[in-house]
């Protein structure tokens, strides 16, 4: 009976309780020593308190051990198993208590004070309140201990040490400290941060809610805040004020502040704002401010007192110390912008003033740039944009100077030439044929040699000529071809190019009429240069040589002569007919000789000095209007004849009255007295230069041969379209014309094909053209 | 009605056949009124030309009691499609009084008013406009008219409803020096110009579009007077 009963209060217990228990017998279990047992033995007696029991289980366990050893063995006694009566209950005022002892911890770590409670049972407390679905209240309560802690160590700080080093070193104390403290209390209430943090949401570890809290009443100590930044800024503005060259990572003196830059300090203190996440606002933002000014100061004093390979190597230092800096102490997310403030300020913004500085960047290979100084810049140069932007202005303006100078016309394509080949040696050189460098150069030189319409063209075409011209003593043919396609470069840059074919024709023409080319095969070479550049159609016609046109220079032949142009004459157009023949008087030259009482001479001139001299065969001294009357020489023209003969190095007439300019009253005489050491003597005509009306007249002609192009374009086009707007007809010539033109004279040559009926506007629309057949 | 040949007037072939023409083609009425024409006609026609001429244009003026230089005499002209300046034929006049239904001066005269409001219809005025300018091309293949014909021309012909841009376009056209002559081109543009572009800011003008050059160049003058 009992037994059953018995067996049945075990399961009842059993499903009552939950707890496992052994089934055992009760006859045979007298004698062991069973823990259950013992809570049998009570159970009639005490309430079973769970905690007490294990806290005093030792104690009672051997207590029992020994009664149960006095008492001599009786009789079975039943086993009764009883309900218990009431569920467990905690302790009242469990929560208040377990929570006094932990406060009193938290307190005593944060006052640094000794606690008298051992660790294992603060573990065990927290344990407790979580186990009782206490964990919220605890994690409050020990947010609201930690904050008030917290926050009285920072009011603590304000108005702390008017010493900035000193007042840093106290705030790196204060968070070492606390650093210290909040691992301590999260130590403890590990369980709290494993169980009760990670289940509920938006809740902070205790870690972070820490940190939180000391950012929290940091910003609310704004002085604090303020006052650390600037300490940090001040340390830093102190350390770059005096750097020193052997960058260690020892501490280094400042003298102005008489203490050494603390690099430690600095680093643990950047720590906290990283950690506090404060750094890039509170810290970062002023800093980067600070290092712009401070660079921004230095450039320019720097700039004014050094010159241009100083400058550099100083900023190269300046930079490798602000990488350093970083490495040290500052975080690395501030390398990047800070490198780059840097080189703002100490580089960008400068670049136009060193380039300057070094008077065409040529002189700048002449410094002895140490090596990895030049690589260093080049770098510089090509990372930043603003640094080709500057350049390129640097190449436009200098070039802009050169090209606009009218006074140095005769030297500008030389100039031009100049820097272009010292941009190049730079190019090479510094910047290892660096392509972004290299269309930098390109995009400006373009730019520059178009500013002024069609002088540049012309001018080259002048270089050019004075280059394939005979004379050019000292220039071997390498050095020819050289410049010649040194030239075709500046050539390429240029927009209006039919201006240059035209000059270059007219040269051409002479050059080879007058016998005046150095060499044949440099003629030839630059004309297949050109036909490279611009296509056949450039060169056939130079190929093919069309005869100039000169302005036409009457002149009255002496008899002699007459007779032999028209026997030349007669037989020319037997050979060839329908072709008319002009005399070039202007380009004709004579060999004649002369007899003078000294000797006689052969003397090589013009035809014009020809006409001149021969009329002193007939009479001794003839008056200026005379020669002018008798050989119908256009007046200035006789001028510069006359002076040629009379007021050279060689004069074969003598002038009277004497001096270098012929007026109209002067008379000329046959030099009786005239000498020469050699027999045959050249008498040089003081050269046909090309007169300014040539000059224009040339250009005119590019400008009416622009103007049939336009003609033909527009014909062209509307003949195919039939109907088109305005606006696209303008596009279309655009495209289609490869020399520049403004739109309104675009306009005109539109208006006047209106006129001579090739189109009409549409009646409709005024904006249309209509073509007409 | 038996036909009876017009004893007024020369006896010529071709006056003859065309009043014949005339005779037969309309009633008594109608008939009435062309002899009339043609009797006006031959009161202002020179006698050995068989048109009217500059005097006799003069004479016709006075008689209207308009100005010669009045743009009604002009617009008289463009009535009858006139062809040439100073002269009026026969077919002109004729086709002109016709259709303003006036045989007598004093019916013409009274009929000028009319006919200036129809040329100042909008629909009419383009034409009118284009004509005077053919009007005043008076020697064979000439194309376009001088400087100074077309500002009293202008003055004429628009400075009723556009004075302030005929002023300082006459005023440009005066002082300029690029043009010496006036095509027809130009002057249509002139007058789209008048239309379209607002004045005296010339703010809806875009010189990019295809007005004439004349008319580029006419507002960047006054553009820099302004300034």
């Amino acid at each position: 009976m009992k037994k059953a009963k018995s067996q049945a209060v075990a399961c009842s217990l059993d499903s009552k309780n939950g707890i496992k228990q052994h089934h055992f017998d009760d006859a045979t279990t007298n004698s062991s020593v069973d823990p259950f047992s013992m809570i049998e033995d009570h159970a009639e007696t005490d309430v079973v308190d769970s905690d007490s029991a294990r806290a005093s289980s030792s104690g009672g366990f051997t207590a029992n051990l020994a009664r149960k050893k006095a008492i001599p063995p009786q009789p079975a006694k039943k086993l009764v198993i009883k309900l218990l009566k009431a569920k467990p209950t905690l302790p009242t005022n469990f929560e208040e208590n377990t929570w006094a002892v932990l406060k009193s911890a938290i307190s005593a770590i944060f006052l640094k004070q000794p606690d008298f409670c051992d660790l294992e049972k603060l573990y065990q407390a927290v344990n407790d309140l979580c186990l009782h679905k206490m964990g919220g209240n605890l994690y409050q309560r020990i947010e609201k201990e930690c904050e008030s802690h917290i926050s009285a160590t920072l009011q603590s700080l304000v108005g702390q040490s008017e010493d900035l080093v000193v007042f840093l070193s106290l705030v790196e104390t204060t968070w070492q400290d606390f650093c210290d403290q909040l691992l301590m209390i999260r130590g403890i209430a590990l369980y709290l941060d494993r169980t009760y943090v990670k289940q509920t949401t938006n809740v902070r570890s205790l870690w972070d809610m820490g940190l939180q809290l000391f950012r929290k009443h940091l910003s609310i100590a704004s002085e604090v805040e303020h006052k650390t930044v600037f300490g940090l800024l001040k340390m830093i503005e102190s350390e770059r004020s005096f750097p020193d060259v052997n960058l260690s990572f020892s501490v280094i003196c400042a003298t102005v502040l008489g203490e050494a830059v603390d690099r430690t300090l600095l680093n643990h203190l950047l720590k906290m704002f990283t950690a506090l996440g404060i750094y890039s606002e509170s810290f970062e933002k002023p800093f980067l401010d600070c290092t712009s000014e401070f660079y921004a100061a230095e450039g320019v004093k720097y700039m004014q007192q050094s010159d241009v390979s100083d400058y550099l190597k100083h900023v190269e230092v300046r930079l490798h110390e602000e990488h350093d800096r970083c490495v040290l102490y500052l975080d690395a997310s501030t390398r990047k912008p800070l490198l780059a403030t840097a080189e703002r300020q100490l580089l960008e913004r400068h670049i136009a003033a060193i380039l300057e500085k070094a008077r065409g960047i040529f002189s700048l290979m002449n410094l002895f740039l140490p090596v990895h100084s030049a690589i260093f810049f080049r770098q510089v140069l090509t990372f930043a944009t603003t640094g080709s932007r500057a350049l390129s202005s640097y190449i436009r303006r200098t070039g802009q100077s050169i090209v606009t100078d009218e006074e140095k016309d005769k030297d500008m394509v030389f100039s031009l030439l100049e820097f272009k080949a010292s941009l190049d040696a730079i190019w090479e050189d510094s910047f290892s044929k660096n392509e972004a460098f290299c269309n930098t150069i390109k995009e400006a030189f373009e730019h520059l040699i178009n500013i002024r319409q069609n002088r540049p063209a012309e001018l080259i075409a002048k270089f050019l000529d004075e280059k394939l011209r005979a004379g050019n003593k000292g220039t071997s043919e390498e050095e020819l071809e050289g410049t010649l396609d040194k030239v075709l470069v500046l050539f390429r840059f240029i927009q209006g190019k039919d201006v240059f074919e035209a000059f270059y024709k007219k040269d051409l023409a002479k050059r080879l009429l007058l016998g005046k080319s150095a060499s044949i095969d440099a003629e030839k070479s630059m004309i297949s240069k050109l036909k490279t550049e611009c296509g056949s159609q450039f060169t056939n016609k130079l190929e093919g040589m069309y005869w100039p046109t000169y302005p036409l220079m009457d002149v009255r032949l002496p008899h002699e002569l007459n007779v032999y142009q028209d026997i030349f004459k007669e037989f020319y157009l037997s050979k060839y007919s329908g072709r008319r023949l002009m005399w070039q008087n202007s380009l004709g030259h004579c060999v004649l000789k002369a007899e003078f009482p000294k000797g006689k001479k052969e003397l090589a001139v013009s035809l014009f000095q020809t006409v001149v001299l021969m009329l002193f065969n007939d009479a001794q001294k003839l008056s200026f209007q005379d020669i002018k009357d008798a050989t119908c020489i256009e007046d200035k023209e006789l001028r510069r004849t006359l002076q040629s003969l009379a007021c050279g190095k060689v004069r074969v007439l003598q002038k009277n009255p004497k001096g270098r300019e012929v007026d109209d009253n002067d008379s000329f005489m046959f030099n009786d007295v005239f000498t020469a050491p050699l027999y045959r003597i050249k008498v040089n005509a003081i050269q046909l230069k090309e007169t300014v009306e040539e000059n224009t007249s040339t250009t005119e002609r590019v400008f009416q041969d622009r103007q049939y192009q336009v003609d033909a374009a527009i014909v062209r086009i509307m003949k195919t379209r039939k109907v088109l707007s305005h606006t696209l007809l303008i596009t279309e010539l655009f495209q289609q014309l490869k020399f520049p033109i403004k739109p309104s004279d675009l306009k005109k040559r539109i208006e006047s094909l209106i006129d001579r009926e090739y189109l009409e506007r549409d009646r409709n629309n005024p904006q249309i053209y209509n073509y007409l057949a | 009605m038996p036909r009876t040949a017009s004893k007024k007037g020369p006896a010529n072939s071709s006056s003859s056949s065309a009043v014949d023409l005339f005779r037969s083609a309309s009633g008594k009425a109608a008939t009435k009124e062309l002899e009339r024409i043609d009797q006006l006609y031959y009161s202002y026609a020179n006698n050995l030309s068989g048109m009217i001429d500059p005097e006799g244009i003069e004479s016709l003026c006075s008689d209207l009691k308009v100005d010669h230089t009045d743009v009604r005499i002009l617009m008289l002209a463009w009535k009858m499609q006139a062809e040439k300046q100073g002269y009026f034929t026969l077919e002109e006049w004729r086709k002109g009084l016709k259709a303003l239904r006036a045989d007598t001066i004093i019916k013409l005269k009274k009929a000028l008013p009319e006919l200036e409001k129809e040329v100042r219809r909008p629909s009419n005025y383009v034409e009118f406009y284009s004509y005077a300018f053919r009007y005043c091309l008076t020697e064979e293949k000439q194309k376009s008219i001088d400087i100074e014909s077309i500002c009293e021309l202008l003055e004429l012909v628009l400075g009723l409803q556009f004075r302030p841009q005929v002023d300082l376009f006459v005023q440009y056209l005066r002082t300029q020096i690029d043009y010496k002559v006036i095509n027809m081109d130009q002057w249509m543009g002139f007058y789209r110009f008048c239309q379209e572009i607002s004045f005296p800011d010339f703010s809806n003008y875009d010189a990019e579009l295809a007005w004439p050059l004349i008319l580029d160049n006419f507002v960047e003058w006054v553009r820099s007077k302004q300034t």
